[in-house]
């Protein structure tokens, strides 16, 4: 048996490109079904991992997906707006606690979210330096976003208007950063996190402006009749929150009116997570309740659907590749025939013969086979991150 | 030889799937372990004197108050450093005045979930402040910033809610101490009774006596116990101006009042003048930041005294 082997290894040497390329072919044709199944497979749990971590989602009634999309990964557009009241809501009901969401602005490419402290905690997200936001005006960016605009605590960036139209929009803030996360991998990698006041505030819903009672303010002031000032354009608002002039910012009407995108309800157990999806089942009710497990599942049997007919189609592919590789092997066999007429005449038996040639295969194929397998292990254990560093680059 | 080579490429091999199924294999555990956090004093952050106060009467041993305002300020008008904000982020209980008080609860990034306001129960009883001023700039339109008188303590009624307030939010956190907590806040509420009692009958002697207020800060005792009184904004610790002097003096024509109630001792020079237009000065102390000797309750009982010292005159000036 070792005689056969060596002078298999031997032939399959002298034929190394050919040998090559067979091996190539073959393991190919094993790892791009298989191997695509499994980064899929990961791909899939990626994306739902962030959806799995969230167990209650509640926004305004409209697009699902986009709710989802907009909450979890903070792409797609902003879906309908709620009222803060939600939170309050939420909250009174005893039945879990709620982290409210507002995405909307943004500082150049990186989404501004608006949402509290408990966020933090919720995604387990650490610090990599600085601390968590303290008071208006402060922010804290994720690894990726930190590195790419090149800030750290300390420095400042300014968000973005809505629109290059946006005339009488509100005016962009300057926002001192206090705070760079660690990497998560994850889409809070690239977000600049501020308190939700914060982002009112970007909106133009509270804002900081000189005491018009003041004497400074004089030029400002169009009118003052008993308990009423009319200010004109002139009055100077802050584009910065400092220590200085915090003390000015304020918000105008109820906040409990205020908007924001959605809210993650974190149930306090299974039975208060049914009690409270049940309250926002009635017709009237102006706000929806969803699983973002469910909401990506659906996305994703239509991403797995397109999986399979690609998974079919590198089938087809591979079934043509090993009838290309029969017809090698068999044309090959008929270009040996003097080397097997040789073999017969030195002595060599059909039956030693035949295992040779047999050998030769065999090895060939289980070459493939390994090196498929090889390459299938690899992706399994490193495809997470790929996929990660992919998908957020 | 070349067998050698055949065996050492199928080692080869192994080798490959060997390292393959190992790096398969390994896994990241997430050994958290696990903090029994029952023993540790509740970490509880208020805004005022009176709510430590609450806090500490109610919690006992089984909490840690902390009020990082510093003496001699007024905790309404405080505002915490940034690094002091972040203390009060790490708190396991944050106990709220409410009523627009501490206004810079507003502008802080504070866990949502941590946060208690004690005077939620009567929101719709808290007093609008009044002589707020309006202003229109922008697109907005008109607005006001518009808050509530704070000092909803000075009415016992409704420092025994926000000591209520406080009872079911540590009994939320730590279940297990609820018949220490219900126990330690009965014993508050007697106190705040009798003190309710005592403050109700020297009002009841003062029947409408004309009362002027040095500050608009007696809101809540005013309306809970009848008061006939008007408020000023006179600061004890600085001389009225000679306009202020002539205010008063007119007011005094209309409203002949006797006595004026101060946050703290008026000036000695302010007290002398207010004697020589027939006004005696009593100092009925808010007690929002921590006094320099007695506690809240002390301080309370000292007001009460102070009340009870204007009730006996009135009586007899309105008896001859």
């Amino acid at each position: 048996m070792r005689d056969t082997l060596y002078l298999a290894w031997r032939y399959l040497r002298y034929h190394r490109i050919k040998t090559a390329i067979l091996i190539a072919s073959i393991t190919l044709i094993i790892y791009l079904p298989v191997g695509l199944n499994v980064l899929v497979g990961q791909s899939a749990a990626e994306l739902t991992a962030r959806a799995e971590a969230t167990p209650l989602l509640v926004g305004a009634r409209g697009s699902a997906l986009e709710l989802v999309l907009n909450s979890l990964y903070f792409e797609a557009d902003s879906p309908e707006q709620m009222r803060y009241a939600e939170v309050s809501r939420v909250a009174n009901s005893g039945l879990a606690d709620p982290i409210p969401l507002y995405v909307r602005f943004r500082s150049r490419e990186y989404p501004i979210v608006g949402t509290t402290l408990e966020y933090f905690d919720f995604r387990k997200l650490r610090f990599a330096s600085g601390r968590a936001m303290a008071v208006l005006g402060e922010c804290v960016l994720g690894a990726r976003a930190a590195h790419a605009l090149k800030v750290g605590p300390g420095d400042s960036i300014v968000s973005s208007p809505e629109s290059v139209f946006d005339l009488v929009g509100s005016y962009p803030l300057r926002m001192k950063v206090v705070g760079v996360l660690e990497p998560s991998y994850t889409a809070d990698d690239l977000a600049v996190f501020a308190d939700l006041k914060t982002v009112w505030v970007i909106e133009g819903l509270g804002h900081g402006h000189q005491d018009l009672a003041s004497p400074e303010a004089d030029s400002a002031v169009l009118a003052r009749e008993g308990n009423t000032i009319t200010a004109n354009a002139a009055v100077v608002q802050y584009n910065e929150i400092t220590s200085e002039n915090i003390e000015s910012f304020h918000f105008h009407g109820d906040l409990a009116q205020h908007p924001i995108s959605a809210l993650f309800a974190v149930p306090h157990d299974d039975k208060s997570q049914v009690l409270l999806m049940g309250r926002y089942q009635g017709k009237d009710e102006p706000s929806q309740i969803v699983r973002p497990r469910d909401v990506m599942n659906e996305l994703l049997e239509t991403i797995l659907t397109v999986r399979s007919y690609v998974v079919a189609a590198i089938l087809i592919v591979a079934l043509a590749t090993l009838a290309t590789a029969a017809l090698v092997f068999l044309l090959s066999l008929r270009l040996r025939r003097r080397e097997i007429m040789t073999m017969v005449k030195i002595g060599g038996s059909r039956s030693s013969i035949a295992s040779l040639l047999l050998s030769e295969i065999v090895v060939v194929l289980a070459s493939g086979v390994v090196l498929a397998g090889g390459l299938t292990l690899l992706t399994g254990r490193f495809g997470s991150a790929a996929i990660r560093t992919f998908l957020l680059s | 030889m070349s067998e050698l080579r055949v065996s050492r490429a199928l080692q080869l091999g192994m080798l490959v799937l060997g390292f393959g199924w190992l790096a398969c294999s390994q896994q990241t555990g997430d050994a958290t372990p696990t903090v029994t956090e029952q023993a540790v004093p509740l970490a509880v952050y208020v805004v005022n004197y009176p709510l430590q106060y609450f806090a500490e009467r109610i919690g006992g041993e089984h909490v840690n108050v902390s009020f990082p305002a510093p003496q001699g300020v007024d905790p309404a008008y405080w505002s915490p450093d940034p690094e002091t904000v972040a203390a009060y982020q790490e708190a396991d209980v944050i106990l709220l005045n409410g009523a627009s008080y501490a206004r810079w609860v507003g502008r802080a990034s504070l866990p949502y979930a941590k946060l208690v306001d004690t005077s939620a129960s009567f929101r719709e009883r808290l007093i609008p402040l009044e002589g707020t001023v309006t202003h229109q700039h922008g697109p907005t339109g008109e607005h006001a910033h518009v808050g509530f008188a704070f000092t909803s303590w000075l009415d016992p009624t409704l420092a025994a809610e926000q000591a209520r307030a406080i009872a079911q939010a540590f009994t939320r956190v730590r279940p297990e101490h609820e018949a220490d907590f219900r126990a330690q806040l009965a014993g508050l509420e007697t106190d705040l009774r009798a003190l309710d009692a005592r403050l109700a009958t020297a009002a009841a002697r003062l029947e409408n006596t004309p009362l002027l207020l040095s500050h608009p800060v007696y809101q809540y005792l005013v309306r809970y116990y009848g008061l006939n009184a008007r408020s000023l904004h006179l600061e004890p610790d600085e001389p009225p101006d000679p306009s202020t002097w002539r205010e008063l003096q007119e007011l005094l024509a209309e409203y002949p009042a006797r006595w004026m109630l101060w946050e703290a001792p008026p000036l000695p020079e302010t007290a002398r003048t207010l004697r020589k237009l027939g006004v005696e000065s009593r100092v009925i102390d808010p007690c929002g930041n921590v006094a320099a000797e007695g506690d809240f309750l002390m301080i309370m009982q000292r007001n009460a005294a102070e009340l009870e010292s204007v009730a006996p005159a009135a009586s007899s000036a309105s008896g001859s």
